[in-house]
Parts: structure tokens; C-alpha cells; sequence
């Protein structure tokens, strides 16, 4: 059995375990009898009824915009800086004590003060998103910046290189496999960010129709709602890590390139 | 004559490489050794000796052929064969005595006996005022003396040592070699020592066993008739020592081209 | 507060040279606040936000909320410690062809989302909470400890089985010895986590705790009031992963300098 799975692939033993685990689901609610947990059938089947609703539709990609925002704004504003730092006693030192204390502040916690700054709309959330992806990308572009092989940059300095063409073109290079790693932590960040925050405001968005369906105990549309989230989660990571593969086939796998969340 | 301590017997090991393909490391081996002997393995890296000893030991499992330890066929570790490793391979979280013990504790001494065991043993490879340290704050030529320790603990009738001085500078390694020999002329292990290097072989071994590169196999087997004990400064001036020496990098030598011409 | 480094790449210099741009930034924040150019409503002076803090420290009915939050981040860290590890070390050894494509499925899955479902399965009390912290935290733990075991070296092992030392013995001996570090380190991720998803957790739907504070003071527009669960956070964060660091420090004597 085990390894006639492992015969299978990764594919397709991924789809397996997917099918086994809605199965265990089916069985358990079948099992429990609660309200609050329906079958995996009775939610699969509210999934082409949400995604089917022009207004539901519109919301969900509403967030993923947003959450695309925040983070391609993080990308241009973490990834410099995180690579400034890892070059730079000075940076480092600086903004170091800033970050750590940063670091276990929930960001979508910040929501209910940023919404009284810049008010309920799109911006407030997109800021959010931003934050919340801008400290893993700040922290593995670090990381990267530190290992880069000094011999590398007295080379680039040895050919007249000056310091910013230096960061670009040789330390952001030899960095690429940890700041892809962060950008992948970084994802999921945003993800999360974007559900907590929109679950925090209730003002819009996929966390909002979340739970609006909760309080009107619409519980197939519950579940349906998490499995639409799940599946946008699922197939974002897939999609970045085949990406990130390909620009990073050269370097060597990193154990801890399978830890989600690395750094919230 | 009575039943050799180790037989191997048609030994191979096939590899599969990355792209798929068979790679044969071993071929065909025949070696036996007796009780209390100290054979050698010589051979230039990657011709397979670390395959074969690890075969012995059970670690790694033979494609074909058949090894037998006092007439017991070798199905997995076990204590009646010790290993020593190049890379020392203690256990970076326990003490120096406590990687001592760790054998000792396993086979269910109790913890006063395996103690006092493992400091007589510290103490014969003159460790004993290190015995709270940490492997890492060892040099490596007393982390290795640990790691003979840990293993001569448990009592192995044999001792399976890869390459144990191959990372140590020359001054530790002939320290070692002669502690080795002190060890073994006392209580005549058998040991089977794998190693590149010629006069190391020469200097510890009652026999020396030649291999070739790709597949590895045996190229012949040379008998080393010198007194013992041995002491290395009387050596170093005996004439059949020196043709020893001379015969097996002549060997090494064909084994090279060889390899080069194949 | 160096030992707490988030960015523990080196040991900062001086701990002066390091608090010092934090020290200016919380000055210029002050200067800006006492200048009258953001309304107080707004954004509250740190020195107005401390003096709150210290205010409410020996509150009870703080500390209630404090106790509540700690809880919750507690057990629901150790239950995802306790089955991060046996899960992990499980799955390396064996279970791994049937968990790995499972885990695959749930690591990527924005835990958050399955807080509604924890609530309607599990109740509005402790319960949900502290199921949305293990499931949010277990698998930073779990696949560290995994990826430690899968990758101990194989002489070790070699050594302890020739030694006489059983499978099992050495699962407890070795296997567990050797994944240490990484455990760790997977401790330190899951640990912050914690800290963040209770804190969400609360927001979203509780009576009592930090995050339901926050919301609280949210509702009435007290604005102090909302910065002071979140500086409790970050100090309670702190002062975990300082807690964290000093218990690998002791476990980790022997070990390299592992990050
Ligand atoms: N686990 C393995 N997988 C594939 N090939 C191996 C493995 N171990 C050893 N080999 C190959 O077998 C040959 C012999 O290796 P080894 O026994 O380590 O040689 P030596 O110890 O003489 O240097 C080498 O070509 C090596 O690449
Ligand atoms: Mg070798």
C-alpha cells in the first residue's frame, strides 16, 4: 500500500489523500449528527451555487486583488530593504529591535486602527495586506543577503560595481532561493491577512461572506466558503512552488522549504 | 584449521544511480579472515571499501553473495561488530562518558557498572580528565579515541574501522596507529581496517587486500611477515618493511592506470 | 533583549547601539503626538500608551483577560507541540508514503478559514480557540520534527544499532536527539503563530481575552485602549520566544551552532 502511493507520484497521491480526506469528512458528520458539521457532500454541492452568484463571485476576487496589491506592494518595498539589511551592519542594527518587536503583532489585529486612519475602504486592507507580507519577505531576504558569498561581491567591487548595482545584480541573485522562499511564506501570509482582516471589519470580501453565512446558519454555505478558501490556498502554493522550483532549480533543496508560515 | 571469523563469499553490490542505471560497485569478492587477525583493505577511493565493510557490519545490504561472522550469516548490526567511523559519528548531545555508555546502557547494564567501565576505558585512551567534555570541544584525534572507546565498550569480537585516521593531521594519526596496535596486541581483536594509504596498511596488518576501481574486485592479497610488536622506528630501516611498501604502491599504481586505461 | 533576537543571524553588538533607533523612532513618535500634529484621537502618544499599560498591569479584570488569552495560547501550543512531534517523527519513520501527500493537502490551507467551523463544532468557549492554535501551529512543529529525523545521519544510527540498542530505543535515543534543533526552531515559528492566531481568534468571536479588548475599545473608539492589548502581545511574544531561546540554550549544549 505505502509504496504502491509512493509508486502513484506526488500527483496523484496528493489527489488521493484530498478524495480520503473528504471521505473521513463524509463519515464523521455522518457519524456526529451536529447541525454546525454537515456532510463534505452537502457543502460540495453549495460550491457551484457560490461561485455561480455573480455577487459572491465579485467579493471573492475583490479579496484576491486586494491580496495581490498588498502583496506585490511588499515585493517592492520588503525585498530591498530585507537585502539592505542582510548587507549592512549599520541597516540591520536599525531596524532589527523595529522588527522584532513587530514580529508577534498580529497585523490583521491593526485593522480596527488602521480603518480609523484611512477609513473602511480598499486601502486600509490593502495596507494590511501589505504588512502582514512585508516582515517574512523583510526576514528571508535577510537571511539570503547574510549567506552571500563575500568573495562574489569582491569580484563585483574589484569591476568598479557600485553599491546599489551590486545589491541588484549580485547579492539579490545568490539570495533568490531564500527571498522565493519568503515570497512562498509570504503568500500564505497574505492569505491569511486578507481572511482574518475581512472576517475583523465585516465589511467585504471572502471572509465576510464567511461569516455572514454563519450567522444566518447557512452552514453548507459555511463549509462551502472554507473549501473555497482552501482550494485558493492549495492551488497558490502549488502554483508558486512550481514557479519558484524553476527559477531556483539550480540551488540545492532547503528542508526548511516545506515550513508554511515561517515567520508570521 | 578452524572457522575463519569472517567469511565473504561472491560478494556484489549494484548501486542504482540517479538516471536509473545500475552501477556496480563490488564484484564478486572472496576474503576470510581468521580469529584475532588484523587484515587491511587498500585501495584508492571510491573503489568500494567503504561498501564492503559497511556489508560486514550490516548496514547495507549485499546484491548478491553471502557473508558469515563464526559461521552466522550477517542479517543486520549487531555487537559483535563494532564500528569506527572516519567522521567519528558520536553522539554530539551526550558527553564523552556518556557516549561511552550509551552501549553499555543499551544492553542493560546497570548505570554504576557501565560507568565505572567507561572510565577504565577513557583512561586507557587517555581521555579520563575529559570525560564531561562534549565531542565538539574535542581536537579530532580525541574524538576518535572516544569513538574506539564507545565501540571497544560493548566488547565487539570484531572491529569494522573505515578510514578511522583518514581525517587526522600525520602527528595524530601515528599517535593513534600505535595506540591502535597497543589496544589490539593486548586483547587481539579481529579487525578489518580499511584505508588508502600504504604504509598505514603495511605498518598495522597481518595481511593486505588490494582492491581495483570500478566495480571494485580483489587484485591480490599480500601477506605482511613482519615481526611484532611492531615498533615503527626499527621498521622504517628493515629491508623487507621498505619492499613491502614498494610492492603495494607498485599495485596501487597498476590499479590507477588501469582505471585510467579502461 | 538579545537573546530574543527575532533576526538571530549574529549576536548584536552593543544591546545600546541596537535599542537606540527603536529609542528614536518611539522619541519622534512622542515629539509628533506632544506637537499636536495628529489628533489625539487618532494616535496616542507611547508615552500615554505606557502609562496605560502600567495603569492596568495590577487590574484584575486585566489580567482576567491576560490569563484567558494565555490559556488558550498555552495548551494550544503544547497540543500542537505533543502531536507536531509524534505525528513528525511517526511519518519519518515508515508512515511517511501515506501522511507526506496528507500533510501536502493540509500545511498550504489558511487555517483561519476553518475558525468558523471550529466554532459551530466546537462552541464559542476555549474549545475553538484553542483547536484554531493547534491547527495553525501543528505543522510548522510537525514538519520540522520530520525533516530532523529524515535527515539524521545514517552513521549515527549505524552506531547505535551496532551498539545493541533496539529500533525502537533508537527512535528515543537518536532519531529524537538528533531532530532537536530543528524541532526547535520549528517551536520558535509555531510559538509566534500561537501568539498571533489566538490574538485573531478573540477578535473574531470571543467575551473575553486580548483580541475581544482590542475589538472592545475598537467599538467605543478608546483609542489608548486598543494599543494596549496589542503592545501585551508583542511583550507576551517576547518574552515566550525569550523563554524558548534559553530552553534550547540548556537542551542544545552539546549541539553546533545550530541557528
Ligand atoms: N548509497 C550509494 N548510492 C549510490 N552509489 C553509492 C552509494 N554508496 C557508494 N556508492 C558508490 O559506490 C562506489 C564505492 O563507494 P565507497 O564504498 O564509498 O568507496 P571508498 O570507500 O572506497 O572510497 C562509489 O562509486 C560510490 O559513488
Ligand atoms: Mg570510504
Amino acid at each position: 500500500m505505502k509504496s504502491a502511493l509512493r509508486k502513484l507520484g506526488p500527483a496523484a497521491s496528493t489527489v488521493l489523500s484530498l478524495g480520503a480526506l473528504l471521505v473521513l469528512w463524509e463519515i464523521l458528520a455522518r457519524l456526529a449528527q451536529i447541525d454546525g458539521f454537515p456532510p463534505a457532500t452537502e457543502a460540495l454541492v453549495q460550491v457551484p451555487l457560490i461561485l455561480g452568484e455573480r455577487e459572491s463571485l465579485a467579493s471573492i476576487g475583490a479579496s484576491l486583488w486586494r491580496m495581490f496589491l498588498g502583496g506585490a506592494l511588499a515585493l517592492c518595498f520588503a525585498v530591498p530593504v530585507g537585502l539592505a539589511m542582510g548587507r549592512n551592519k549599520r541597516i540591520a542594527q536599525a531596524l532589527n529591535p523595529v522588527l522584532t518587536a513587530a514580529y508577534p503583532i498580529p497585523k490583521a489585529a491593526l485593522m480596527p486602527i488602521i480603518m480609523l486612519w484611512f477609513g473602511v475602504g480598499d486601502l486600509s486592507k490593502v495596507l494590511v495586506i501589505f504588512l502582514g507580507v512585508s516582515l517574512p519577505l523583510i526576514y528571508h531576504s535577510f537571511h539570503g543577503a547574510h549567506a552571500v558569498d563575500e568573495k562574489l561581491l569582491w569580484s563585483a567591487m574589484a569591476m568598479g560595481m557600485k553599491p546599489v548595482a551590486r545589491l541588484f545584480k549580485v547579492v539579490l541573485p545568490s539570495a533568490l532561493p531564500d527571498v522565493l522562499l519568503g515570497c512562498r511564506v509570504g503568500l500564505a501570509m497574505a492569505l491569511i491577512v486578507m481572511i482574518s482582516s475581512e472576517m475583523i471589519a465585516r465589511q467585504s470580501g471572502a471572509g465576510d461572506l464567511l461569516f455572514n453565512a454563519l450567522d444566518m446558519a447557512l452552514y453548507g454555505d459555511v463549509y462551502a466558503m472554507i473549501v473555497i478558501l482552501a482550494a485558493i490556498g492549495f492551488v497558490l502554493d502549488w502554483v508558486f512552488e512550481r514557479v519558484r522550483r524553476r527559477l531556483v532549480h539550480w540551488a540545492e533543496s532547503r528542508q526548511d522549504a516545506m515550513v508554511p508560515g515561517g515567520g508570521v | 584449521m578452524s572457522e575463519p571469523m569472517i567469511a565473504i563469499q561472491g560478494l556484489t553490490k549494484r548501486f542504482s544511480t540517479a538516471d536509473g542505471r545500475k552501477h556496480l560497485a563490488i564484484d564478486d569478492v572472496n576474503v576470510e579472515v581468521a580469529e584475532g587477525e588484523f587484515v587491511s583493505i587498500l585501495g584508492p577511493s571510491g573503489c568500494g571499501k567503504s561498501t564492503l565493510l559497511y556489508m560486514v557490519g550490516g548496514f547495507v545490504a549485499p546484491s548478491a553473495g553471502a557473508i558469515t561472522v563464526q559461521g552466522r550469516p550477517v542479517t543486520g548490526p549487531g555487537p559483535d561488530r563494532g564500528p569506527v567511523f572516519q567522521e567519528f559519528a558520536l553522539f554530539p548531545w551526550k558527553t564523552v562518558l556518556e557516549n561511552v555508555m550509551y552501549g553499555l546502557r543499551q544492553q542493560g547494564v546497570s548505570k554504576a557498572e557501565a560507568e565505572a567501565r567507561a572510565r577504565a576505558l577513557l583512561d586507557m585512551v587517555h581521555l579520563k580528565d575529559f570525560a564531561d567534555f562534549y565531542p565538539k570541544e574535542l581536537s579530532g584525534g580525541m574524538r576518535q579515541r572516544v569513538a574506539i572507546a564507545r565501540t571497544l565498550a560493548y566488547q565487539p569480537q570484531i572491529l569494522l574501522m573505515d578510514e578511522p585516521f583518514g581525517a587526522l593531521d600525520a602527528h595524530t594519526r601515528t599517535v593513534l596507529q600505535n595506540e591502535l596496535l597497543g589496544i589490539w596486541e593486548r586483547d587481539r581483536k579481529t579487525v578489518l581496517f580499511v584505508t588508502h594509504g600504504v604504509d598505514e596498511a603495511v605498518f598495522l596488518s597481518d595481511r593486505v587486500v588490494v582492491m581495483t576501481r570500478a566495480p571494485g574486485r580483489i587484485k591480490k592479497v599480500v601477506e605482511i611477515d613482519l615481526p611484532r610488536p611492531r615498533v615503527r622506528a626499527e621498521l622504517l630501516v628493515n629491508r623487507r618493511y621498505q619492499e613491502y611498501i614498494v610492492e603495494l604502491e607498485q599495485l596501487i599504481e597498476d590499479v590507477h592506470l588501469e582505471a585510467a586505461g579502461a | 533583549m538579545s537573546a530574543s533576537n527575532i533576526f538571530a543571524g549574529e549576536r548584536l553588538r552593543g544591546t545600546a547601539a541596537s535599542v537606540l533607533p527603536l529609542a528614536l523612532i518611539l522619541l519622534a513618535w512622542e515629539a509628533v503626538c506632544r506637537a499636536g500634529l495628529v489628533a489625539p484621537t487618532l494616535l496616542p502618544a507611547p508615552s500615554v500608551v505606557l502609562l496605560r499599560w502600567i495603569a492596568l498591569l495590577p487590574d484584575p479584570d486585566f489580567l482576567h483577560h491576560v490569563a484567558q488569552t494565555m490559556i488558550r495560547l498555552l495548551s494550544g501550543f503544547a497540543i500542537a507541540l505533543a502531536a507536531g512531534v509524534s505525528i513528525g517523527l511517526l511519518a519519518s519513520r515508515g508512515g511517511g508514503g501515506l501522511l507526506e501527500p496528507v500533510i501536502r493537502v493540509l500545511a498550504p490551507i489558511p487555517k483561519i478559514a476553518l475558525y468558523p467551523a471550529f466554532v459551530l463544532i466546537f462552541g464559542f468557549d476555549h474549545a475553538s480557540k484553542i483547536a484554531l492554535v493547534v491547527a495553525d501551529a501543528v505543522f510548522p512543529i510537525l514538519l520540522a520534527t520530520f525533516h530532523g529525523a529524515r535527515s539524521v545521519e545514517p552513521k549515527l544510527l549505524w552506531s547505535a544499532w551496532a551498539a545493541g540498542a533496539s529500533r525502537r530505543a533508537t527512535i528515543f535515543t537518536v532519531v529524537l536527539p538528533s531532530a532537536l534543533p530543528s524541532i526547535l526552531t520549528g517551536c520558535k515559528i509555531a510559538l509566534l503563530i500561537s501568539c498571533v492566531t489566538v490574538f485573531l481568534a478573540e477578535m473574531i468571536s470571543s467575551t473575553d481575552g486580548l483580541g475581544h479588548l482590542l475589538i472592545r475599545s475598537a467599538r467605543s473608539f478608546r483609542i489608548v485602549d486598543m494599543f494596549v492589548p496589542l503592545v501585551t502581545i508583542s511583550t507576551i511574544g517576547l518574552l515566550l520566544n525569550a523563554a524558548l531561546v534559553a530552553v534550547r540554550n540548556r537542551l542544545l549544549v552539546g549541539h553546533g551552532n545550530h541557528r
